[in-house]
């Protein structure tokens, strides 16, 4: 039988449990919360889903049209003669740098949407939070499905143009999904720490709109890391982000299995950001539900 | 725990206390997150004090106060959605938060997604929903307009649907802090036709302004006067005792000052 427990305003858990069980059930925690609240995860997104084109005509097919153009325009716009990366590629440098861009970019705006919607996340459902006994951590994870599926509308979109441009796919696109669930999981950790700090200060949010821009340029988006000098080519991996986007790159152009300490660093990053996020979350929870 | 401890004892609260914390400057908050450990950067705003409260199974249970009182703390407190600053509180069973759910309502989403969403918030299953959706359609009555956007409904039609929603959740304890019967005469009977039903098996617990509804409903009244209970007990004797005192204590202007 469910029941609540307080006592000197602090929740109290009957049970005591040795160390290493609470360790199993803090890594397990956020996954059993997603499992318990599966039903109200998949309205609240069918819902935002809907919403995004919401009185348009052409709806979901602006989602296609969206990355199509961009590569349109990024293939036109490098007709120079610049120095490309890429250059000697098998699609030539034109398409080759097109695609080298989207890719970055791809992962890049993935990144965006996310940092710049979760610090007002808890406040679009205020009304919620403040009515019923609402699971505010489940809106960071639909929140992040909803950014997933238009991201996947864009990588698609890349791989057809790809396919499209050189007539074949390398084989290591079937790694897509090795890179995106850990990248899921970080984008869903710092949606947790920055709806939280959200809730409390609206800085937050006008802090990532001046930060966000600066990380288009911090990220090896336009450029290849190794065109960097060489002291920036090691410290330029602090930035999580270089490491999702090279990975993204290497699997899904390049077509070579990726630097494995590479991918062991987004990995550390990953879990570290969702488990830290979470905890950070968790712990201001009951003090977010009367500041917002 | 001294007491005897029935398992028909719902809501046990001891000393219950809440306060929010007021901040005089914006930023003061962060100072208090960051260096909380030294000396604090808030006023204590006492909305509950020394609030002690037994519910039992099956009662139904008014809630009496001027704006501001500390009714919907109250409340909130109790369905876990904010925690006490001090006492201890203890509730057992399955409790719907149904604090007023028609404000929940998405304008631009129509009758039926709202169903589907405010069901999930809940705790309903989808497949529970889909199953009792009929059900919920015909006890609201709106008809046509639950495919409609919720925006186009009137006053009385949005109560209807969350008052509809809130009857099939299978609550053991129902909080409510809205009206409960309103719209029209025909539907009123219909929600109290359910209540009186529905507290055969469970326990309601209600804010309200309206004297002969808790009248008409309640088995207690609980008074609450600037965050402590004033008053419990006969709804009819409450009620008059409450009324006498609107009468003669006038609207006082400092009620919602903080204490030093």
């Amino acid at each position: 039988m469910p029941s609540v427990n307080v006592v000197n305003g602090k929740q109290i858990v009957v049970e005591s449990i040795g160390p290493s069980q609470r360790l199993v059930r803090f890594v397990a925690k956020p996954f059993v919360q997603m499992w318990h609240h599966q039903d109200l995860i998949a309205a609240i997104l069918r819902r935002e889903m809907s919403e995004r084109f919401k009185g348009s005509v052409a709806g979901w097919v602006w989602a296609v049209v969206a990355p199509l153009l961009a590569i349109a325009v990024y293939t036109f716009a490098f007709t120079t003669n610049l120095q490309l990366p890429l250059a000697n590629s098998s699609m030539g440098p034109k398409i080759g740098y097109a695609l080298f861009i989207f890719s970055g970019i791809v992962v890049f705006n993935f990144w965006s949407e996310m940092a710049f919607r979760a610090p007002m996340l808890l406040h679009e459902y205020t009304h919620f939070i403040k009515q019923t006994i609402f699971p505010s951590d489940m809106l960071a994870v639909i929140s992040t499905l909803r950014a997933t599926a238009y991201t996947l509308i864009s990588v698609v979109v890349m791989l057809l143009f790809q396919l499209a441009a050189t007539g074949a796919l390398p084989w290591t696109v079937v790694l897509i999904p090795l890179i995106f669930i850990p990248f899921m999981a970080f984008l869903i950790g710092m949606s947790w720490f920055l709806s939280a700090i959200g809730a409390f200060t609206r800085d937050a949010g006008y802090l990532m709109i001046n930060i966000v821009p600066l990380f288009m340029f911090a990220t090896p988006v336009f450029y290849p890391h190794a065109a960097l000098p060489a002291p920036f080519n090691f410290w330029i991996y602090a930035n999580a982000l270089t490491g999702y986007v090279e990975v993204m790159r290497d699997i899904v152009l390049t077509g070579v299995v990726p630097d494995m300490r590479v991918y062991a660093w987004t990995l550390v990053t990953s879990v570290f950001t969702f488990y830290f996020g979470y905890w950070f979350f968790d712990r201001y929870r009951n003090v977010i539900v009367d500041v917002i | 725990m001294s007491s005897s401890t029935s398992s028909d004892i719902v809501v046990r609260a001891r000393n219950l206390g809440k306060a929010y914390q007021l901040y005089a400057r914006r930023n003061d908050w962060l100072k208090q997150v960051m260096f909380g450990w030294w000396k604090s950067f808030f006023k204590p705003f006492w909305v509950l004090r020394d609030i002690d409260l037994e519910i039992h199974r099956g009662e139904s249970i008014g809630i009496l106060g001027r704006n501001g009182c500390g009714k919907s703390t109250l409340l909130q407190v109790i369905c876990g959605m904010t925690l006490p600053s001090h006492g201890e509180l203890r509730v057992t069973g399955r409790i719907a938060p149904v604090l007023a759910l028609g404000s929940t309502f998405d304008l631009e989403l129509s009758g039926r997604e709202n169903v589907m969403i405010g069901g999930a918030v809940l705790g309903l299953k989808r497949s529970e929903v889909i199953r009792k959706f009929a059900s919920i359609s015909e006890f609201a009555g709106i008809g046509d307009y639950m495919d409609q956007p919720v925006k186009h409904y009137s006053m009385g039609m949005r109560t209807r649907l969350a008052f509809s929603i809130c009857a099939h959740v299978e609550a053991e304890i129902l909080v409510v802090d809205e009206a409960l019967a309103v719209g029209d005469a025909a539907f009123q009977r219909k929600c109290l036709d359910w209540i009186d039903s529905f507290r055969k098996t469970g326990t309601l617990l209600f804010v309200s302004h309206s004297m002969a509804e808790v009248r008409r409903l309640c088995t207690r009244a609980i008074w609450i006067e600037e965050g402590r209970i004033r008053e419990q007990g006969d709804p009819s004797t409450v009620i008059r005792n409450y009324h006498r005192a609107l009468l003669v204590e006038k609207d006082d202007i400092h009620r919602f000052s903080a204490s030093e």
